[in-house]
């Protein structure tokens, strides 16, 4: 369509609209669609986590900042190895093109391995997202401890029903048996007192609650120490991590809306990843030039949009 | 179409650079230890948190802004980026001043974290039992997350 102009005048050749190609023009319209999508999950987030009455300490939901940390390392690296796959198939060197982008889907591979690592801890812990709630209570109240006995209960009855004990199963029961004995029962009493009765015989009316609080903070420990530097991510030792067959419910103020949060951004932003991945490993076997180094350049435009909302996550979610 | 490629080619020969983006990594790695900085022993304003989400956000920002002007060459891109990436952040920002009243300022009502009207006029599911609804009774009102749910699921 363009012969005519070609021939007579420089001046009438087609110009297109815009400066850009069409698939990065394509690119840039989707990632302002994914500008809203990602500020409106994140502002939604920041709303609701200061709106919060309670919100978790990161070691009272076992977030490990530096995994965190090195997570943000690691997209970074390969933001820049995907600019360097560009600037190689720029010049078309289609070999360290390939060897740049196999980095870069090598990079990708590992946050999603350290991703899936910390999603294990948290259910480990009873932390997900689940309706009514997952193992996690908001309060330390009368529901809480009725919880914690349900649990118990429940255990005991798999133990007895069990044919065969595990090697150490008959210590098992003994264990279970003796946290209801030892550690609930004492507590059901004192909730169960009337608080008169608790002042006539010389106690804190509070008690009770205290006795709740108290249980709680052994099951999980470092409820309420203090966010120092020193105390964060390394908590004492509680009767989940003891025995962590037990899965005992566990009271962290604020953890359901924590857990709702976290698992809805961490885990769009995952599949933001898995999505990436999968276009790098489409695009490995192709000939790198100059040619068709747009593709690349459209590619790493959207990879490196993943690499900037976690930019904003790894500190709203870990560090904050 | 190859028009444009060449044109887009040609176009970024005179800039980016491997040195560059180099630079703007090492940048970048030193921003991220900036805000690991903030959970090290040596921050000085642990007891002021909002210092640190300030310094950390601030950060974040500049980090995001090395992203988008170096590696996705937005620095040297003509002026259709402002079309496309300012309403873009306009509309995202306000979605979120839409949530401040309605979610933000009713949960947390200043110092008061539930106030008295809330916890008056709040919003309580319909009861589908009768041993449901003695439930509600004994938890404060506002917690809706607990109110909602049954016991002993577990």
């Amino acid at each position: 369509m363009t012969d005519h102009a070609h021939g007579h005048s420089t001046a009438l050749q087609y110009h297109p609209g815009l400066p850009i190609s069409l698939g990065k023009l394509i690119m840039w319209l989707f990632l302002s669609t994914e500008i809203m999508f990602f500020a409106a999950l994140i502002g939604t987030y920041i709303v609701i986590r200061f709106g919060a009455p309670a919100w978790p300490t990161p070691s009272e939901v076992h977030l490990h900042e530096p995994t965190g940390a090195f997570n943000t390392f690691v997209l970074i690296c390969s933001s820049v190895t995907i600019v360097l796959a560009l600037e190689a198939a720029r010049r078309s060197q289609s070999a360290a093109a390939k060897g740049w982008l196999l980095l870069t889907l090598v990079l990708g591979s590992v946050f999603l391995i350290v991703k899936a690592f910390e999603y294990r801890a948290k259910f480990a812990h009873g932390i997900y997202p689940w309706r009514p709630r997952s193992k996690i209570y908001e309060k330390a109240d009368i529901y809480y401890v009725a919880a914690v006995r349900t649990r118990l209960k429940e255990t005991e009855t798999q133990l007895k029903a069990a044919e065969d004990p595990l090697p150490e199963g008959s210590n098992r029961l003994d264990i279970v048996q003796g946290i209801l004995k030892q550690r609930v029962e004492p507590v059901e009493e004192l909730i169960s007192t009337p608080r008169d009765v608790l002042v006539a015989n010389g106690k804190d009316p509070d008690a009770g609650w205290e006795a709740v609080a108290s249980l709680a903070e052994q099951i999980m420990p470092s409820h309420h120490a203090a966010p120092g530097p020193e105390s964060a991510g390394a908590h004492g030792e509680g009767l989940n991590d003891k025995y962590p067959w037990l899965r005992l419910p566990v009271w962290i103020p604020g953890g359901n809306m924590w857990a709702s949060t976290y698992f809805l951004l961490t885990g769009f932003h995952a599949m933001h990843v898995l999505v990436g991945l999968i276009v790098f490993a489409v695009l490995l076997p192709m000939r790198f030039t100059a040619a068709n180094a747009g593709i690349l350049e459209n590619t790493g435009l959207y990879w490196h949009f993943v690499d900037l909302v976690w930019i904003f996550l790894f500190p709203l979610l870990y560090l904050f | 179409m190859s028009l444009d490629e060449t044109r887009d080619s040609g176009h970024h020969d005179d800039h980016g650079g491997i040195g560059k983006y180099l630079l703007v990594f090492v940048c970048l790695c030193l921003l991220t230890g900036a805000s690991f900085f903030t959970y090290s022993s040596y921050w000085p304003f642990h007891d002021t948190p909002q210092v640190g989400w300030a310094f950390m956000m601030a950060v974040s920002c500049t980090k995001a802004m090395l992203v988008a002007l170096f590696f996705m060459h937005l620095l040297w891109e003509a002026n259709w980026k402002y079309v496309l990436t300012i309403p873009a952040m306009f509309m995202s920002l306000f979605l979120v001043l839409m949530l401040v009243p309605d979610v933000g300022m009713r949960m947390n009502n200043g110092f008061a974290r539930y106030s008295e009207e809330r916890l008056l006029h709040t919003a309580s599911p319909a009861p589908i039992e009768p041993h449901h609804e003695a439930e509600h009774e004994n938890e404060a009102p506002g917690d809706s997350e607990t109110s909602s749910g049954t016991d002993g699921e577990h």
